[in-house]
């Protein structure tokens, strides 16, 4: 088909390019520099999708972001899927490949569609919610057909070939909307050598100059856009970004700027100097002020079947027209409340395409534009309105009628105007949304017949956007505004001089939103407020009947303003329908709040490079490299990788992990094993009062604690409950290495400096992490002194380096702090060595373990390892509501310290003391093969109906090569008055594990192994 | 002997006598990762300064003052985030909090500097910690190391808000490091040990499109 459309000349577009592409299966051509909407116009389609809830066909309405009906789905390939991209703000590439959104088995020929004409009267608001009620179980399965009927897009099946990221701006000011206003705004700030960030949404920058039928400077007005921006982009301090949304404004001038980097290009990144270039980039912009230059919305009348294809927003049609050379339509019938709107007819006229009539709703208009119109000859009805559009696929006709808009009534006959397109104008909403993002209600002004934006401090609106419409107040005020923003940044800037424009003498526009038709509203051929959510204004007046008076609740009853149209075209329609309604004026019903993103933002630029590999940290250890050539399988631990388990291969096959669990397990208890605790907390604590704060912050005594000594202990929350656990080794009198759990680590840093800096800041100490400082390896096991006196010059003689002493010397040659504590309960040295040399230290460990066969182990044989001894791991066997009471552990607290260590006073309480607290207790399955599960409950009577009394639970279970028998810890009421008692673990099965309740120390009760 | 009590503290040369081969925390990263040479369409350049002396001072600036000018050359830097260098540019010392520094030094320096630190500080409140193993230094240069640094942190670096002399701890990508401005040309970054490797992958995904090279 050719672009019958098309002008032969004028428009921005290139001519000398034509570009391909498909648009539901069909091939058509277009130009370098259309949308896809207005190629789509140039070739005649007027159907361009199915509406959401009706299933009517639809066409373009608008020409930018606030199109409500041209959503399309992009994408020749499953992986190149986008789903409800607007035709409007889609460039064209050659090569594109668009479908309608809605629409089953397709657009012309719709299913749906019966189901809209049936139903249609049959279909309220509520509807759905009405009619789907019960039974509320078969909710889920109405809602998916229901989602699949109305259709909202697809999302792609594949994964996205394409790449997204961040960038990090900052600025003095942020000017959003690079039209007049804006770039006046920019150009002002720039010049006073302000940082400036100026985005715009469209493919190129100039906004409605770049469809103006005025001079500047006696120019066309593009001219003057192309000058500015040319000067911006020779400046260093400015960042120009076209094809960027302003999306989201949060907090503190924080603003979201989604910026579509390759979108225009193809439906992938294509590689440019050899390079793919991210697909969008999201700019996360600070600012120190932040200017709106977002122009306005022109609002559509509301009247019957408004939303047939050939109805548009009349400055559509002046931007179809006068930027992109394409008529979209024969015969033009206008419908407008102002004079502004006018210009879509004298540009109809001037494409050499007919004006049928233009249908004025005020009497006697006298403006410029209206003269202009007047000389030409154009037919101008007055104090009428269009009251219908006729036709079915495409607009036929117009019914056109004098009317009292204030009386909400038609006084005259209906004419019917034989036309297929009808434009119209009910006047311009400043475009508020990003304002409204801020919490800020906007305010209705009777002047400008619109909302203007109310405004956070150091957010300013200028021009269209806060009701200044004409163009030489636009470009005066942006300069204005831009010189307060700076100034409020104690900066100076004297506004430009803006370009001379014609001031073009306007008459007052009229109020009018809901066209009154012959027949009451609920009888009426639809007139739609909402198009993207087939909100009519039927609904908004059901609404209002049923008893919703909030606008709020308006809303959300009818859906209106929902979803990606957020309200653009129809809010004010919906709120002036709702006022009429509701006896009051559209101040007192307000406006809905308008939420980002303004625009869709494809997930790939919200997360940019934070996936796959780079989704979250992954810290490693100096040795990591060893234990991945070794054949680790890894647990994430916090964001440590830790070695899980070293398997094997036997026999040429591979260890399951209970099998190598159990042969590290044996090798600890039998010969010696090596673990690689380096994410161990660290810290270093200095200073006189060291001491003292130790044992204001761990439950137990340090006031005695050597040098050269080491002690476990328990550290609590102020309500009394365990919060971390470890040893502290005394290195000097003043001097202090505190471990903690390795993910318990930051967490107790801030804890200590909290304390220090908020509580007790007169005692002397200092904390520094000095976790990745040191690597820490733990030999351990019965020959791990035999091992360690091979390749040490310290004194391992059992009477002179005793369990819970520590002592320097080399280790492997380098020098090296050498821990005697144990956490398997066997013999152990835990060797700490500068991180760099970390690595010799191991290998030469492992030179020498050869006769040993020494065994790497890892994360799971070390719990199996510290549960068979009935230690704890705080965070697996205590969950913030376990005292040190609880866990048995009296011997370390210090009731009768003399200073109050955090979480005693908690410890007094009479919930802390009650006998039936849960208690650590260890559980031995009656059947040795049992593994409890973790987290099972435990009861006394495996009968009893459920709800059944439940006792505890198990906090860690595995299995013991060493016991052969599984084994648990647990937690458990009034546990230590309970030992030897049979209780029973149900599981969801049916099934009941007897259990008995035994010590929590499985192996070595008395600790003879980790003291020879 | 390599422990020293100074009064009450123990002090801990962590080096050995012997030449023991030593590994930096990006060891893993180049023994098994991506190393895209640096060629001459290289807009960005990545280099580690592996194996410093890193020492962390703990006190009260007036009571560091005096003896870090007499042992090391160098002012505290008076104003919060400064950064001091000494002639050679290979000594610095960075404010970290109201009462903590950050000193890096030649590789091997540190031990014998803490002593002089200690022996010139004598009873006051303070504290000294080697932290070498911890943490290495990277430098970023090229045209485009600025733009690397805004994909990656939200610290405002412009050079009005971000001059030479200037040292911060920041966000970056999902982790943290101290960004450093030492010369016109030249950023350094400390990173912690343990999150090299990740921040190493992601200055590489943030440079591939500046064609990113690591010099060995």
């Amino acid at each position: 088909m050719s672009q019958v459309n098309r002008l032969r000349q004028g428009g921005r577009i290139d001519r000398a390019r034509t570009l391909s592409f498909t648009f539901n299966g069909k091939r058509y051509q277009g130009h370098a520099g259309d949308t896809l909407a207005s190629a789509l116009l140039a070739n005649g389609v007027d159907l361009v999708n199915r509406s959401f809830k009706y299933s009517r066909p639809r066409g373009i309405v608008a020409a930018g972001a606030e199109e409500p009906n041209a959503l399309v789905q992009l994408g020749s390939t499953e992986a190149a899927q986008v789903p409800n991209v607007r035709a409007t703000q889609q460039a064209l590439f050659e090569g594109l490949t668009a479908q309608s959104t809605n629409g089953w088995p397709n657009v012309q020929r719709d299913v749906m569609s019966l189901v809209g004409k049936l139903g249609g009267r049959f279909m309220p608001p509520g509807f759905y919610y009405k009619t789907f009620m019960a039974p509320a179980s078969m909710w889920m399965t109405y809602e998916k057909y229901i989602r699949k009927g109305a259709g909202l897009g697809r999302s792609p099946m594949e994964n996205d070939p394409d790449s997204y990221d961040h960038l990090n701006q900052h600025c003095d000011l942020l000017v959003v909307g690079a039209g007049p206003t804006g770039l006046a705004a920019a150009l002002t700030a720039a010049r006073a050598g302000a940082r400036v960030i100026l985005c715009d949404e469209q493919e190129e920058m100039g906004g409605s100059l770049l469809d103006s039928r005025e001079l500047l400077d006696d120019r066309p007005a593009a001219q003057w856009a192309e000058q500015v921006i040319s000067e911006l982009a020779e400046n260093d301090n400015v960042t120009l970004l076209p094809r960027t949304t302003a999306n989201g404004y949060h907090d503190h001038h924080f603003v979201t700027l989604h910026e579509r980097r390759t979108e225009h290009l193809g439906e992938t990144a294509p590689t440019i100097d050899g390079v793919r270039p991210t697909r969008s980039r999201m700019h996360r912009v600070r600012a120190g002020q932040v200017l709106l230059a977002t122009g306005a919305h022109e609002r559509p009348l509301v009247y019957g079947n408004n939303d047939v294809p050939g109805n548009l927003v009349a400055g559509a049609v002046s931007t179809y027209i006068r930027r992109y050379g394409v008529v979209p339509g024969n015969k033009l019938v206008l419908s407008v409340s102002n004079d502004h709107a006018y210009r879509a007819a004298l540009d109809w006229d001037e494409a050499g395409r007919e004006v049928v009539a233009i249908v004025d709703a005020r009497r006697n208009p006298d403006g410029e534009l209206v003269e202009q119109a007047r000389a030409r000859g154009i037919r101008i009805i007055e104090g009428a309105a269009v009251l219908e559009a006729k036709g079915d696929k495409r607009v036929s006709g117009a019914r056109v009628a004098t009317i009292d808009a204030a009386a909400f009534k038609v006084t005259g006959q209906a004419e019917l105007l034989e036309c297929d397109t009808i434009a119209s104008s009910g006047g311009y909403s400043p475009v508020i949304h990003l304002a409204s993002h801020t919490g800020a209600r906007p305010t209705w002004d009777d002047e400008i017949l619109g909302f203007v934006p109310s405004l956070v401090k150091g957010v300013h609106a200028a021009g269209s956007a806060r009701g200044v419409h004409d163009l030489a107040g636009g470009l005066a005020d942006g300069a204005a505004k831009a010189s307060e923003a700076l100034a409020a940044l104690g900066k100076s800037a004297s506004a430009i001089e803006p370009p001379r424009a014609d001031a073009i003498r306007e008459g007052q526009a009229c109020a009018l939103y809901q066209v009154p038709h012959e027949k009451p509203t609920l009888r009426a051929p639809k007139q739609f407020v909402d198009m993207q959510n087939d909100v009519t204004a039927a609904a908004i007046e059901l609404a209002t009947r049923e008893g919703f008076e909030s606008i709020e609740h308006v809303k959300r009853y009818t859906a209106m303003g929902f979803g990606t149209d957020q309200g653009k075209l129809g809010n004010i329609n919906g709120m002036a329908i709702a006022a009429r309604c509701l006896g009051k004026s559209i101040p007192e019903v307000g406006t809905t709040v308008f939420r980002p993103n303004y625009t869709p933002v494809t997930f790939g630029a919200i997360v940019g490079r934070h996936c796959r590999e780079l989704f979250d940290p992954e810290r490693y250890t100096a040795l990591h490299q060893w234990h991945v050539e070794n054949g680790a399988e890894f647990e994430d631990v916090g964001q440590w990788k830790r070695p899980w388990y070293f398997p094997k291969t036997v026999n040429g096959k591979q260890e399951s992990m209970d099998e190598a669990v159990a042969r590290e397990s044996l090798a600890v208890r039998t010969g010696v094993g090596i673990l690689d605790a380096s994410t161990l907390g660290k810290i270093d604590i200095q200073g006189p009062d060291a001491r003292e704060f130790l044992g204001r912050v761990y439950t137990n005594k340090w006031a005695k604690l050597a040098p050269g000594r080491v002690r476990y202990g328990l550290m609590c929350k102020d309500d009394g409950m365990l919060m971390d656990d470890g040893t502290t080794s005394c290195l000097g009198e003043n001097h202090f290495l505190m471990t903690t759990t390795t993910g318990g680590a930051a967490g107790v840093m801030e804890w200590l400096e909290l304390w220090h800096q908020t509580e007790w800041p007169e005692l002397q100490v200092t904390f520094t992490s000095v976790t990745d400082h040191w690597a820490t390896m733990t030999v351990t096991g019965p020959d791990a002194r035999k091992l360690l006196s091979e390749i040490t010059d310290i004194d391992l003689d059992r009477e002179q380096f005793k369990f819970m002493d520590w002592r320097n010397g080399k280790v492997a040659d380098v020098p090296a702090r050498v821990f005697r504590i144990s956490f398997t309960g066997e013999l152990a040295y835990e060797i700490n060595v500068q991180a760099n040399y970390a690595m010799h230290v191991w290998k030469t460990l492992f030179e020498h373990g050869k006769k040993y066969d020494l065994t790497p182990y890892g994360t799971e044989t070390m719990h199996v390892l510290r549960a068979e001894k009935g230690l704890i791991i705080a965070g697996q066997d205590t969950d913030g509501s376990v005292t040190p009471e609880d866990l048995g552990m009296f011997w370390a607290i210090g009731y009768d310290k003399p200073f109050s260590w955090i979480g005693k006073r908690a410890l007094t309480r009479p919930d802390t003391a009650r006998k039936d607290r849960k208690q650590f207790v260890g559980l031995k399955p009656v059947d040795p093969k049992v593994v409890l599960e973790e987290g099972a409950h435990i009861v006394v009577d495996k009968d009893q109906p459920i709800p059944m009394d439940m006792l505890g639970h198990v906090t860690s279970s595995y299995y013991s090569p060493n016991l052969e028998s599984g084994f648990a810890l647990a937690v458990i009421k009034g546990g230590r008055d309970r030992m030897g008692e049979t209780l029973y673990v149900p599981m969801p099965d049916g099934q009941a594990h007897e259990v008995e309740v035994v010590s929590p120390v499985f192996i070595d009760p008395k600790g003879e192994r980790q003291h020879v | 002997m390599s422990d020293i009590t100074y009064g009450k503290v123990a002090t801990f040369n962590t080096h050995p006598d012997a030449s023991i081969p030593m590994e930096s925390p990006l060891s893993v990263a180049f023994n098994t990762g991506s190393v895209p040479a640096a060629t001459s369409g290289s807009r960005v350049l990545f280099k580690e300064q592996a194996f410093l002396g890193h020492l962390i001072l703990r006190g009260g600036a007036i009571v560091l003052d005096e003896a870090v000018r007499k042992v090391l050359g160098i002012s505290l830097p008076g104003q919060p985030l400064g950064l001091a260098l000494d002639a050679s540019g290979e000594r610095s010392v960075q404010w970290l909090s109201p009462d903590e520094w950050l000193v890096i030094v030649p590789g091997g320096e540190e031990f014998e500097l803490e002593q002089r630190l200690r022996d010139a500080l004598g009873d006051a409140h303070y504290a000294i910690v080697d932290v070498s193993g911890g943490q290495t230094l990277v430098s970023l240069e090229g045209e485009k190391a600025r733009e690397l640094l805004m994909k990656s942190t939200n610290y405002d670096v412009h050079p009005s808000r971000f001059p030479v002399g200037k040292a911060v701890s920041v966000v970056f990508g999902k982790s943290s490091l101290i960004l450093r401005r030492p010369s016109e040309e030249r950023y350094e970054l400390v990173l912690r040990r343990s999150f090299a490797d990740y921040l190493y992958r992601w200055i590489l995904d943030a440079g591939a499109e500046y064609a990113i090279g690591v010099e060995q």
